[in-house]
């Protein structure tokens, strides 16, 4: 994969990312994920928020992660930045990135790949800066530590990231405190601050649902442009159906800390497997040619607690297919068709 | 398993809700309160202190006024474990007038609640009244009025301003009028008016807080005879905040009548009080005579300990979030 | 911002107003009338009349009030009627509030030097040994009278460890300015203490609402450093609301001053006002109480301005989209 030039080239800053792009192992993909199992040990009990998943994203796609709160998807993404911290503990599995495994590496290590070679956006940018520092400054302090520019030149990079994000007017900008910044704008932000050393994983968790949904649509814009321009691979949570239609290559669906469902997109919306899926697509609402009004079917039940999970398939209790076997054991994650895995008995 | 970093956890993981027999209010306060160590220690102390007030008479070894038993004369401060003259047993020493430190400090801790008690209820009963009343008419003259006068009332710091009073009114039994007033009741009653802001702005808090929650619109649109609930309703939320203020001001309360009596300003000899006597060992300390501070000192702070440790203790029970931080 | 400080302004101004009349009537709270107070068993209706008159109080009470007012503006608060009788209130003030204010001042140092990195340290080491140890420590602290440490540092230092310094008394700087220093150091820990305890638990309290901020997250996702995190992102927006409890607590300071005073016999304006009180010299006790109104009230606008300095988003408005 060939790196991108621009203005602001990113030289290899002693504390940024040991991982020189050129030596990657041969042949591994981007990123990827086997039998991560991440659990909470909590006062109350111990939590599989992740249980024994794997996963795999190629450079240059874009995965949607979908499902509800409580289904692991964020706990998945914090594991792979090794922003994991007590009562939370990494138990099992390897994250490797370009081959690499992320869990061999030190902390210090860890910090120099966070920021720069995998970045991450979160939901609510309401909060997500500091409200004493100016944007500037926020920005041009990942670059002072993954980076080795001078003064001016971070400065500069700081601008030029920020109309790389499509910041209207950004001289002035950069020198704005956040508050003086709407939610989209701050968001804006956050993703410069995110791709401001070309990373070559991006992970958005459900980057827009604190957002109007006017400006949901430009963001994805501008993150499908990122993507083409930088050629990142994209791990996209999110519990948007019609967000994932829009712009995911392929789809990991999770329940309960399990992955359910994995198929590429055009798939799974024609011919969902998993009862789970069928019932998360038949809870979108359609415009009905017919004008028919329908009540807006949905799932019965509640997601589990992931303290005191049902034995068997964790979906059981609220299944329509459900029976026997499903109550008494796990329905294993298997493949089958190319690129297509599901977990149930019933497939 | 220490329960450390728990800032940065996905809030689902952090606090699964749990299934367990549905708890009222209060059984999940208690519950709580229980858990944290420390503000059970604080009422333990409380509840020991209190129950030290009440049996005092029963208590204490020796009358704690009654002084000349031996000839008038020079009277050390004796040490604790020592006999006077006609072998009565000072298990905590004695004073400059040949009274048992023990009986005088029982009796100390006596008075010393017993006006608190006084000063916090009716700093209770004017700081509810004030913020119940200012919250209830919010943004109009009356709740101007009665926060300006709040903040005015601010300005003092409580020391000051109980000094000033009472060096107003005077030291010792006062008449108002045709009415005489005990010297400690005025002294209850400057205390309130000293903190009776604090309460007021309180109460005035929780009273704006769940005026503005959507039960109170869904009742108002119910209609009228909604309202006497309505009433009650908010009354009985503002319960616990305020239990936590009470207990938080009891202390501070407690300290500045122990600094008023320290200063003479409070309660008068021959009555039997904590921060007299520690002013009265302030002459004896050349002698070396470190049990006549001591010991009212130390029933003062275990006192003042106790209520703060109950207060933290009870505050914490009640928001969540707090508990989770400060869980010993 | 300038709006800000100018609305902070006309607010302290009315206060202040109110307090002063608070004051200005405290005189007239005395049953009796302040006169006989004053006078005591001598009860010459003759001397009675004379020195109502003099000092004003037949007339009636808002003139009266505007006369006191108009004067205090132009620094003449009274005269001493007993404790120095013809010595002019304000000159009293003078001498002896350097001794005040010197003893609050040190006492803030030290306590700010102890409950900053402490607050600090228990924070990020939370639930640890150390930070158990703090707030136990800072519990106490709060907990301790300040009359009572006082007495008993007296006790142990001056009496048993027989060390000069600590008994007591007050020794000008200008006569020597390490004895002077060494001499306040008792006092400034008795009175600083639970000053100190106070400003650390909030200090900590504020520092981990901050850890748990979203921006400190996006600081961690972001691979800064910790050292950086920890001084930009959660320190900084934690000594915030710090700020004013520090000012707001100076009150304290002067309150708390009195007892200490008292107790090291140290020529200061809180002792004077205990004196004004037995003696019942109520200019004298107008006097202090005004000045240290005054005081608390310049000090919380001082304390709003800097909040506002400090945090940008008073500073500058949000400006939104």
């Amino acid at each position: 994969m060939s790196r991108q030039t621009s203005k602001t080239s990113t030289a290899q800053h002693p504390r940024s990312s040991t991982l020189q792009r050129k030596d990657k192992v041969s042949n591994s993909r981007l990123l990827e994920i086997r039998d991560l199992e991440t659990r909470f040990y909590t006062e109350n009990g111990v939590v599989h928020a992740v249980d024994g998943n794997s996963l795999h994203v190629e450079a240059g796609e874009t995965l949607g992660i979908v499902g509800e709160s409580g289904s692991g998807k964020t706990v998945t993404a914090l594991s792979v930045m090794g922003l994991i911290e007590n009562p939370g503990r990494i138990d099992r599995g390897s994250i490797l990135l370009w081959g690499e495994d992320l869990l061999e590496k030190s902390q210090r290590e860890m910090q120099g790949v966070r920021g720069c070679e995998v970045g991450m956006v979160f939901q609510d940018p309401m909060n997500s800066l500091n409200p004493t520092v100016t944007v500037g400054a926020q920005i041009d302090r990942v670059l002072r530590f993954h980076t080795s520019l001078s003064k001016e030149e971070r400065q500069e990079a700081a601008v030029e990231l920020l109309r790389q994000v499509e910041m209207p007017e950004p001289e002035k900008r950069v020198d704005n405190y956040p508050h003086q910044l709407s939610g989209g704008m701050r968001q804006r932000v956050l993703i410069a601050m995110a791709i401001s050393c070309k990373p070559s994983l991006l992970i958005l968790d459900e980057p827009t649902t604190a957002l109007d949904v006017t400006i949901e649509a430009q963001i994805f814009e501008l993150i499908d442009k990122l993507k083409a321009q930088f050629g990142m691979g994209i791990i996209l949570i999110t519990h948007d159906l019609a967000v994932v239609a829009n712009s995911c290559d392929r789809v990991i669906v999770m329940y309960a800390g399990r992955i359910v469902e994995e198929a590429p997109v055009l798939k799974l919306y024609e011919d969902p497997l998993h009862p789970y899926t069928r019932g998360l697509l038949k809870s979108i609402p359609q415009l009905d040619a017919k004008g028919e009004r329908r009540r807006l079917p949905s799932i019965p039940g509640e997601v589990p607690e992931l303290i005191r999970l049902p034995s068997g398939c964790n979906f059981s209790p609220r299944c329509e297919l459900v029976d026997e076997k499903c109550t008494h054991q796990d329905p294993p994650l298997i493949e089958v068709a190319e690129g297509r895995r599901v977990a149930c008995w019933k497939v | 398993m220490s329960t450390t970093d728990v800032a940065q956890t996905p809030p689902e993981v952090i606090a699964p809700t749990v299934e367990r027999e549905h708890r009222g209010l209060l059984a999940e306060v208690w519950h709580n309160f229980k858990k944290n160590r420390l503000s059970l220690t604080g009422g333990v102390i409380v509840i020991t202190f209190v129950v030290v007030a009440i049996l005092a008479p029963l208590l204490a070894p020796y009358n704690p006024v009654v002084q000349w038993d031996a000839p008038p004369g020079e009277h050390h401060p004796l040490a604790p474990m020592s006999r006077s003259e006609e072998g009565k047993l000072f298990l905590l020493g004695s004073d400059k007038f040949g009274r048992d430190i023990l009986s005088r400090a029982l009796y100390g801790v006596r008075t010393l609640l017993q006006l608190a008690a006084i000063s916090i209820a009716f700093a209770l009963v004017l700081g509810i009244l004030m913020g119940a009343v200012a919250g209830y008419n919010r943004g109009t003259w009356i709740d101007e009025l009665i926060m300006r006068l709040v903040d005015i009332m601010l300005s003092f710091p409580t020391l000051v301003l109980a000094i000033a009073l009472l060096g107003a009114f005077g030291i010792g039994k006062t008449e108002i009028g045709p009415i005489e007033v005990s010297n400690m009741l005025k002294i209850a009653i400057v205390i309130a008016v000293t903190y009776s802001p604090r309460f007021a702005r309180v109460m005035r808090g929780v009273v704006l807080q769940e005026m503005s929650e959507d039960y109170v619109d869904a009742a108002k649109m119910a209609g009228g005879s909604g309202w006497q609930i309505l009433t009650r309703e908010i009354l009985v939320n503002t319960i616990p905040p305020l239990i936590v203020q009470a207990s938080l001001m009891t202390a501070t309360t407690v300290l500045t009548s122990a600094s008023l009596s320290f200063l003479g300003l409070g309660l008068q000899p021959p009555r039997p009080s904590l921060g007299i006597m520690l002013n009265e060992a302030r002459d004896y300390l050349f002698l070396g005579a470190w049990w006549y501070p001591l010991v009212p000192g130390v029933f003062i702070l275990l006192i003042i300990l106790g209520f703060n440790l109950l207060g933290d203790g009870l505050r914490d029970s009640l928001d969540p979030r707090q508990a989770r931080r400060t869980r010993v | 911002m300038g709006i800000y400080i100018l609305k902070r302004l006309l607010l302290a101004v009315p206060t202040l107003v109110a307090a002063s009349i608070i004051i200005f009537l405290l005189i007239h709270l005395a049953p009796g009338g302040p006169v006989r107070v004053m006078l005591g068993p001598m009860q010459d209706p003759a001397l009675v009349e004379k020195l109502r008159h003099q000092l004003g109080l037949d007339l009636p009470l808002h003139q009266q009030y505007l006369r006191w007012a108009g004067k205090a503006l132009q620094g003449d608060l009274g005269i001493s009627v007993t404790i120095q009788r013809g010595a002019p209130v304000t000159e009293l003030l003078r001498q002896r509030y350097g001794v005040t204010l010197q003893l609050a001042a040190l006492s803030m140092v030290i306590a700010l030097l102890i409950a900053i990195p402490t607050g600090i340290t228990s924070a990020l080491h939370q639930n640890k040994i150390a930070d158990h140890l703090s707030r136990l420590v800072a519990m106490v602290g709060v907990s301790v009278p300040n009359f009572f440490l006082g007495i008993m540092l007296i006790l142990v230092l001056g009496v048993f460890l027989k060390q000069p310094w600590a008994t007591g008394g007050y020794v000008p700087p200008e006569e020597g300015l390490k004895e002077n220093l060494i001499r306040m150091l008792l006092p400034a820990i008795a009175l600083g203490t639970a000053y100190s305890a106070i400003v650390m638990r909030m200090l900590r309290s504020s520092m981990l609402d901050v850890m748990s901020q979203d921006y400190v997250r996006t600081a961690k996702a972001m691979g800064i450093g910790w050292g950086s995190t920890v001084r930009r992102d959660i320190v900084k927006n934690a000594l915030i609301p710090v700020i004013t409890v520090i000012g707001n607590s100076v009150g304290y300071l002067l309150g708390g001053s009195i007892v200490t005073e008292t107790i090291f016999r140290m020529p200061g304006v809180g002792r004077l006002v205990i004196t004004g009180v037995f003696r019942r010299d109520y200019p004298v006790i107008q006097g202090i109480v005004l000045s240290i109104v005054i005081i608390r009230i310049g000090i919380n606008l001082v304390v709003d301005i800097l909040y506002s300095i400090v945090d940008p988003r008073i500073r500058y408005g949000a400006e939104g989209e």
